[in-house]
Parts: structure tokens; C-alpha cells; sequence
């Protein structure tokens, strides 16, 4: 029995017996090789659910919508390891409470999902441990590091060509678990923090700032990089936030559901080299 | 003849250090650079980078952010706070190349108004040197003359 079949008839047994109100899983999307999210709410319905390696968006996401949780009851969801994760920032931000989340737990291994026990999401604290520092795929990492050695101007120049492709969709935003603003600071136009015109310079200041909120709290499950339409690589920006985060701070986004933010807390005895 | 190129620093600091220090150069009438634009924050803990990159895309050449020293922040904790955001937003700075000597930090206490007056002299000259940020003036322009955005 593959995994699919085996999550179907899970989904079934919690739908049925009452445990969750809703199985958030993935369904058939438009191409054979695309995957959208479904939302199964009576076990009939759960051979809606596919899982194969297509399935890689982090339907943490989808969790946190206001209300879908305030009547206390559960939701099961299929999540990757970076999901868990999302869920444990989620948590720590008090935007969650993990207790009502059931988790449907996989990794995709060799174009295969396979299966991992955990229903919980403190359950996954030894998995999340022994990925901490994973670094980005190889290419990406060369692409990195060449960024790494061109001095400021040639990075800005890089920089600016990626973001003047820019159209301000927000798909980035969308997509994002960790973006649950109700007013996103975008939006936010008296004053107006940031240019919404698609012009460079706006999209610089969008860019740099969607940067800054995700720092230290990025689990990169890649969704803005997969869902941006003129493909820049923010994947290569929240990957340094999260560097630096590691490096500086010792902090490793959603280790546990009571980890303290990174950037709402601090040491007596952080480095301070930079400053005057 | 061209006038030679004076820069425009714009400092966010707190009010109950380094706002208080300048207050010091002032009243001991030392003199500095005339090229800050002092802007008064309650703490450095309230310093937005929103506030940063406002000042560079309204034509700043230079920024400084300044505060208390570490343990003397007035709401005790607020500088601690503003030091991990700043460690973050400089290695974000540095990572899309906006340069970092343009965004300055520094710790200056209601008695260093000396420190506070070398300060602000020793970021004039270095930005003086390094002329204009045109980098990012040229976008601004861009946005100005083209009435298609």
C-alpha cells in the first residue's frame, strides 16, 4: 500500500470518528506535475487527496486564515519537515496553538514520498535537530557564493536587475506561512513606507523589507521562489537571513513551539562590531 | 564652477542619549558638520530599517542610528532589541549591495557630546569621500521623470 492510500484512510478514520474537522492536503491541479491544495471535510471525499513528490508547497499556510481555528477544534495536514517547522514559529507567535494541528507527516526521498511517524509537532524535535545548518541545493549554493564575492556595486547591479523584473504581485507575500499581517506594511498607506509602483526602486524597498520580516523565521520551503512569476531568487536572500541568524544568534527557525522569536529577544553579550 | 559635494546625513538617535548629547555639543558650543539632519525617536528600539531606507530613497547619502549605550537604555531593554535588528539589517544591506559605510551605528550618551561631535564629523568626511549615493538617487530619478509610473 503506498503512502497515498495509507493517508487517505487516516484521513478517513480522524474525518469520520470526529477527531478534525478538515484534512488539508494536496489535490490534482492543472498539469499532472502541479499540485493544489484541497480542503477535505467528510471522509468520502479523501480520495481527493493525492501524494506523490509533487506535493512540495508548505500548507502550513493555509492554517492560519482567522477563524479556522478559534472554535478549538483539530486540523489534520500533510506536512514536510519544513512545515513542522512553520508550525513551531507559528506557535511560538502565539498565531497557533500546535495541540489542534494533526500532523500527516512525509519527506520526499529519491521522487518518493515516504512516510514519517510524528503526529505532533514536538515530535519531529530530534528530525528538526539533525537538519539544523542544512544548507541549499548545490546550485543554488554556487549562485551564492558568487554573490558572496562581488564587491557592493556589482551586487547591487545584480540586485537591481533581478528586482526591475519585479510586477509587485505579492505572490511571494501570498504564499508565505510566516506573512499573516491582516495589514501587511505594503499596504499601509498613510505614511507610505514603501513605493507600490512596480518601479525598481519600490521594488528594492519591498524586496529588502519581505526579506527583514522573514529573518530568523524562514524555514525555506522555497514557496515564494516557486510561486514568484518572473523567477528572482528570493530563496538566496531569506537563505542569508537565516545564515545570519544561525551565526550570529545561535538561532534556528522552528526547533519547538516555544522557541522565542529571534528578533523579539536578545543577549546581554551580542556582538556588537559594527557599531561606533 | 560646480559647487563641491556636500552630503546629506540624515541621524535618527534617542531622545535620552544621543538626542541629550548633541544637546551637550550644543550648549558647550563645540561646532560640527552641518550636513545631519537630526531626527528625534523616543528609543532606538522604535527605529524602524523602514525609516532607513526611506531616508536613502528620499536622497540621503548617509544615515546614522544612535542610542544609548548598552544597560542605560531609559525603557531598559530597547537597545538590546535595536542591535539584533541592526546585526540582521546590515547583513541584508550588505547582501543586496547597498553599501555599508553609508548606514552608520554608535552608542552616545547624554555626556559625550565631544564623542557625538567627532562622530558626526569623522561620517561626514567619509561620506564626503565617498560622494553622492548615486546608485540609488538614479532610481528615485527614474521614478520622477518617467509619468508612466
Amino acid at each position: 500500500m503506498g503512502l497515498q492510500e495509507q493517508y487517505r484512510k487516516e484521513a478517513a478514520e480522524l474525518l469520520s470518528s470526529g477527531e478534525v474537522k478538515l484534512v488539508i492536503g494536496y489535490g490534482e491541479g492543472t498539469t499532472a506535475d502541479r499540485r493544489r491544495p484541497v480542503f477535505v471535510r467528510s471522509a468520502e471525499l479523501v480520495s481527493r487527496l493525492v501524494l506523490d513528490a509533487s506535493g512540495v508547497a508548505n500548507l502550513s499556510a493555509y492554517l492560519v486564515p482567522e477563524g479556522l481555528l478559534s472554535d478549538g477544534k483539530k486540523v489534520a495536514v500533510f506536512l514536510k519537515p519544513d512545515g513542522v517547522r512553520s508550525i513551531n514559529i507559528l506557535a511560538a507567535e502565539a498565531q497557533l496553538d500546535p495541540g489542534q494541528v494533526v500532523i500527516l507527516g512525509f519527506d520526499i526521498e529519491g521522487g518518493q514520498p515516504t512516510p514519517l511517524p510524528g503526529r505532533k509537532a514536538s515530535d519531529y524535535a530530534p528530525l528538526i535537530e539533525s537538519l539544523k545548518g542544512s544548507g541549499l541545493s548545490p546550485e543554488l549554493q554556487a549562485e551564492a557564493d558568487r554573490l558572496e564575492q562581488m564587491g557592493a556595486a556589482e551586487r547591487f547591479e545584480y540586485w537591481k536587475e533581478q528586482f526591475s523584473k519585479c510586477i509587485k504581485c505579492y505572490a511571494c507575500r501570498q504564499v508565505c506561512p510566516m506573512c499573516y499581517c491582516r495589514r501587511c506594511i505594503v499596504d499601509v498607506n498613510q505614511p507610505q513606507w514603501i513605493n507600490t509602483s512596480s518601479h525598481t526602486l519600490g521594488n528594492f524597498e519591498w524586496n529588502i523589507i519581505r526579506a527583514f520580516h522573514l529573518a530568523g523565521r524562514c524555514v525555506a520551503c522555497g514557496g515564494c521562489d516557486r510561486s514568484c512569476p518572473v523567477n528572482i531568487p528570493l530563496r538566496l536572500i531569506n537563505h542569508r537571513m537565516a545564515k545570519e541568524a544561525l551565526d550570529t544568534f545561535g538561532h534556528y527557525a522552528g526547533e519547538s513551539a516555544d522557541q522565542k522569536p529571534v528578533l523579539a529577544t536578545f543577549r546581554q553579550d551580542d556582538p556588537e562590531t559594527f557599531i561606533l | 564652477m560646480s559647487e563641491p559635494f556636500e552630503p546629506k546625513i540624515v541621524a535618527f538617535v534617542c531622545t535620552y542619549c544621543t538626542y541629550a548629547g548633541a544637546d551637550l555639543a550644543g550648549t558647550s558650543r563645540m561646532k560640527y558638520a552641518p550636513n545631519v539632519r537630526i531626527v528625534r525617536l523616543p528609543c532606538t528600539g522604535r527605529i524602524s530599517p523602514m525609516f532607513i531606507l526611506k531616508a536613502l530613497q528620499k536622497g540621503a547619502d548617509g544615515v546614522l542610528v544612535s542610542g544609548c549605550h548598552p544597560g542605560d537604555c531609559h525603557f531598559a531593554q530597547g537597545n538590546y532589541h535595536a542591535r539584533r535588528r541592526w546585526t540582521v539589517f546590515r547583513a541584508l544591506l550588505a547582501f543586496t549591495g547597498i553599501p555599508e559605510e553609508r548606514v552608520k551605528f554608535s552608542w552616545v550618551s547624554a555626556a559625550e557630546g565631544a564623542k557625538f561631535t567627532e562622530l558626526i564629523n569623522g561620517i561626514t568626511d567619509s561620506i564626503r569621500a565617498l560622494g553622492p549615493f548615486e546608485q540609488y538617487q538614479e532610481l528615485q530619478k527614474v521614478i520622477e521623470t518617467q509619468s508612466t509610473y
